[in-house]
């Protein structure tokens, strides 16, 4: 829903945006958990490719990247965070009635989806 | 016969005819009363209140499973510690998109709030889960087996009436996702 916001060029928002990364990095192994869809016959592709852009804000073109990966892989892991952030958005997922748990990020397994967005 | 869902001037709307409508509170009405089937008189107040659940099982009916699922493969013990903590609010949650749609159902023609669309195609999604799990539909093939009946002078037993039911609710939510799709293009 809510659009993406580019960074402005002055320069206290280019120093925010390093600052974001810098921090990125660092807590980046601390957040060992992935949100996982599975593949169900049920689901429509376009309802799951809908939450994935209306719930956590993706693109048309990652939601439906991902919803195909659900599709023909089985699986995909479609947003990673603390424990905590993987379950919130979990419970949301099984509002919506997709298929959805939570695991361990395990070492140079898949390659996970940038973190979902949290809604306002 | 029932109108697709389309978007226009108006927002969201479609068409249901009296007995479709009919057929559409009963199926959401059924939904409704198997997630509320399992609520207890005697719990804790306080628990009920912050959504705890401390006696929270499972669900032994594979229906109710696949609208509650667990939220670790191979971890039991953390997927029932989820449920105690989570379940109780997936359930008024679903409770209360099924008893929106259920009462929109109210005339023939349907306009819908992004929020009703929203609620709708949560409803609708949980009826199909369900009418899923009883027709057994277990992978691709068994969809696509059902997805051929389409003819209603096939329905002549229960299995190929909910086969027709649940290609008519497949079809209404089919419908409505492309119109929230288009009201989501034309906002941005």
């Amino acid at each position: 829903m809510s659009p993406s916001v580019a960074y402005g060029t002055d320069i206290d928002e280019r120093t925010k945006a390093a600052e974001q990364s810098a921090t990125d990095v660092l807590t980046a192994p601390d957040i060992p958990w992935n949100l996982v869809i599975w593949n169900d016959p049920v689901n429509l592709m376009s309802y799951v490719s809908f939450v994935f852009q209306s719930y956590f804000g993706y693109s048309e073109s990652k939601a439906h990247k991902l919803m195909m990966e659900v599709h023909k892989k089985g699986r995909s892991i479609v947003a990673h965070g603390s424990k905590e952030q993987v379950e919130q958005h979990a419970v949301a997922m099984h509002g919506y009635g997709l298929w959805a748990t939570v695991e361990k990020a395990a070492s140079g397994n898949e390659t996970p989806g940038k973190g979902g967005r949290q809604r306002g | 016969m029932a109108k697709a869902f389309k978007y226009g001037l108006k927002g969201i709307s479609g068409y249901l005819e009296p007995a479709e409508r009919d057929l559409l509170r009963g199926l959401l009405d059924d939904v409704i009363s198997m997630l509320e089937s399992d609520v207890r008189e005697n719990e804790d107040p306080l628990a009920a209140l912050i959504g705890l659940d401390m006696d929270v099982k499972q669900p032994g009916d594979r229906a109710l499973l696949r609208l509650l699922p667990n939220v670790m493969k191979d971890d039991d013990g953390g997927s029932l510690e989820f449920r105690q903590l989570t379940e109780r609010s997936v359930r008024e949650s679903k409770i209360g998109a099924l008893r929106a749609a259920a009462l929109g159902l109210d005339k023939n023609e349907l306009v819908l709030t992004p929020d009703d669309a929203t609620r709708w195609s949560m409803a609708l999604n949980d009826v199909r889960l369900v009418l899923a799990e009883r027709l057994d539909i277990r992978d691709e093939a068994d969809a696509e087996h059902i997805h051929s009946m389409q003819d209603w002078s096939q329905a002549e037993d229960v299995e190929s009436y909910l086969a027709l039911v649940y290609n008519f609710t497949t079809w209404l939510q089919e419908s409505l996702v492309q119109a929230m799709m288009a009201a989501r293009q034309a906002k941005s």
